[in-house]
This record gives C-alpha cells, sequence and structure tokens, in this order.
C-alpha cells in the first residue's frame, strides 16, 4: 500500500505519455551517462591522436577503415535493398493470400460512405451515352422485333375480323332460317 | 357436303369480301388513269390536258378491269383481296381450285349480275346465284377459329 503510494507516477502513466517518459531520472539519468561516456571517449581519442607517433598511425588507421566502411556500405546497399524487398513482397504474397480480402473490406469498409462519395454525374459525363446507346441498339436486331410484333398484331386483328364475320354470318343465316320457318342451315 | 375446315361462307363474309375488290378495282382503275396521264404528259407535253373518259368508257373500264381481276386471281389461288382479308375462298365442285373457264364464267356472272350474291342470305347451303349456276363454292379458308352458335354438323 505505501509502496504504491510513493510512486505517484506509475509505470502506466509513464508508458500512456510518451513525453513524460523522456523526462523520467532513469531515461535523463542513462543519457546523461552515455553522453558523458561519448565525450570521454571523443576526449581520449582526441588526445591519442595527439600523440606523437602513435596519433598518426591511429588517424590513418581510421581513415582506412572510414574508407572501406563507405566501400562496403556503397557496394553493399543496392543488394541488401533487393533481398529485403524481395523478402518484403514475399511476405506481403503471403499475408494477402491469406486474408480474404472481400470478406475484409466488407467487414471494414463502409461501401456507403464511398459510394456516397462518388461523384456519379462525373462519371456519367465521361461516358459517350450516344455511342452507348448506337452499341446496344447495334445489338438488339429493332427491326426485327419490330416486324414480329406488327405481324402479330396484324395477325391477330385479322383472325378477330374473320371470326366476327363468321358469326355475322351464322347470325344472318339464322335470322333468314327463322323468317323462312326452316328448322336449321343445310350447308 | 363440307368439312368443318371448310364451311360455306355467309352473305357477311362475302359482302366484305366484295366491297373490298369493288375498291381495288377503283384503285386499279385510278392506277390506269394516273398512268395513262403521265403517258400523254411524256409524249405530248404541249397539247397536254387531262383527258376525261365518258360515264359509259369508265363503266366499261371498270367491268372490263372488274372481271379480269376476278377471273385471275380466283384461278390463280381462289382468293380476291378481299376474300384474303375476310378469309374466304373459292373452290370447284371438288373443294380444288376453279378451272380458268370456271373462273372467268364465274367473274362474267358476278360482274353482270352482282344481285346474285344476295341469294347466298337466302339459300340454305349459302350459296349465290354464279355458285348454283356454276356448281361453285365459298369456304371459309381456315380452321375453324371460333364455335358458330346453331351450326349443325357437318
Amino acid at each position: 500500500m505505501t509502496g504504491r503510494r510513493r510512486c505517484p507516477r506509475g509505470y502506466d502513466a509513464v508508458v500512456t505519455d510518451p513525453s513524460a517518459l523522456l523526462r523520467h531520472p532513469i531515461v535523463t539519468a542513462t543519457v546523461g551517462a552515455g553522453a558523458l561516456a561519448v565525450d570521454s571517449a571523443s576526449a581520449a581519442y582526441r588526445g591519442v591522436t595527439r600523440l606523437p607517433v602513435v596519433g598518426a598511425q591511429l588517424d590513418r588507421g581510421v581513415t582506412a577503415l572510414t574508407r572501406r566502411g563507405e566501400q562496403v556500405l556503397h557496394h553493399g546497399a543496392d543488394p541488401v535493398r533487393a533481398l529485403i524487398t524481395a523478402v518484403a513482397v514475399q511476405i506481403v504474397d503471403e499475408v494477402l493470400a491469406a486474408l480474404d480480402l472481400t470478406a475484409l473490406v466488407r467487414d471494414r469498409v463502409d461501401i456507403d460512405a464511398v459510394v456516397s462519395d462518388v461523384d456519379i454525374d462525373a462519371i456519367i459525363a465521361r461516358i459517350d451515352l450516344v455511342g452507348l446507346a448506337n452499341q446496344i441498339i447495334d445489338g438488339v436486331d429493332l427491326p426485327s422485333i419490330i416486324r414480329e410484333s406488327t405481324t402479330t398484331v396484324t395477325a391477330d386483328v385479322m383472325t378477330d375480323v374473320r371470326a366476327q364475320g363468321e358469326r355475322a354470318d351464322d347470325m344472318v343465316s339464322g335470322l333468314f332460317d327463322r323468317m323462312l320457318g326452316r328448322g336449321g342451315r343445310a350447308e | 357436303m363440307t368439312t368443318p375446315e371448310a364451311r360455306t361462307a355467309g352473305i357477311v363474309s362475302r359482302g366484305a369480301a366484295g366491297i373490298v375488290d369493288v375498291l381495288v378495282v377503283l384503285v386499279a382503275l385510278a392506277a390506269l388513269y394516273v398512268g395513262w396521264v403521265f403517258l400523254r404528259l411524256a409524249f405530248s407535253p404541249r397539247a397536254f390536258a387531262f383527258p376525261a373518259p365518258s360515264v359509259v368508257f369508265s363503266t366499261f373500264g371498270f367491268l372490263v378491269t372488274a372481271t379480269l381481276y376476278l377471273a385471275v386471281c380466283w384461278a390463280v389461288s381462289g382468293c380476291t383481296v378481299g376474300a384474303v382479308l375476310t378469309g374466304v375462298r373459292v373452290v370447284g365442285r371438288t373443294s380444288g381450285r376453279l378451272t380458268p373457264a370456271t373462273a372467268v364464267l364465274r367473274a362474267l356472272a358476278c360482274v353482270a349480275f352482282p344481285i346474285g350474291l344476295a341469294w347466298v342470305a337466302v339459300d340454305r347451303r349459302r350459296r349465290s346465284v354464279q355458285d348454283i349456276l356454276l356448281g361453285t363454292r365459298v369456304v371459309y379458308n381456315r380452321a375453324r377459329a371460333t364455335p358458330a352458335p346453331n351450326s349443325l354438323p357437318t
């Protein structure tokens, strides 16, 4: 209980605030120790390089090492970059293969919101509607459809007219049969 | 005797067909007149004047045209334009196509005595005077689309 009270800025508070983490005494003390070590190493290096014989040798050695390091970095960067790229591509491929992107998009993406932002008018303006209509009309055998429908309508009308005429014939025949006292028609 | 597919047509269908045929002949006469006008205009444009055929000439032309039209149609197919529209057909004694001589005689009889068609309404077998004289019949040129009321089995 007491230990917890002595630590008002607990680990959770430090972790949740990165700026406070940098101001933590442990961090600052560690950084200070590192800086002191670097300063000491620099001062030691400068002091050694000022020595009569050893300084010149050390300076040449450091210069040669630096040049060698630069050469290695210069010639070794491209293969390393290619290797890293290949590995990264392979990893991405494996991840994509393991993921169901369709389900992922369906679950995680608000498609309605995306679609609502689409400028439909701009898309329609880019479409050649007249050309599209002509292509559709070219694909449809319109004369054949008109011909078939016209033929069907005409045939229906003619059939109806003929049936009406036949019924009228029978009606007139029946009328004359009754007028002349005949029992029925003998065609 | 007639089969159900070849019932004899009555006065209404045949009268309607006759009216249509009269109109067809009139249109043909009008076409002949227009053609005659263009011929005269083409051969003598300066002396051109619209021909004014007399009533006798016009009547004679109508009768001749009607006779030719009916005879040719009946001899070729048994159907005039009016007959096609009303769905009837002229057949001979054996329910076949008319012979050319019968077609010409029937055409002459119909043009000379058109009122003979009225006998169709009176005759029990729906025959016109021309049909009785020449032994022809006018039948429906189709299967029966609707059952006729009061029709007897034939």
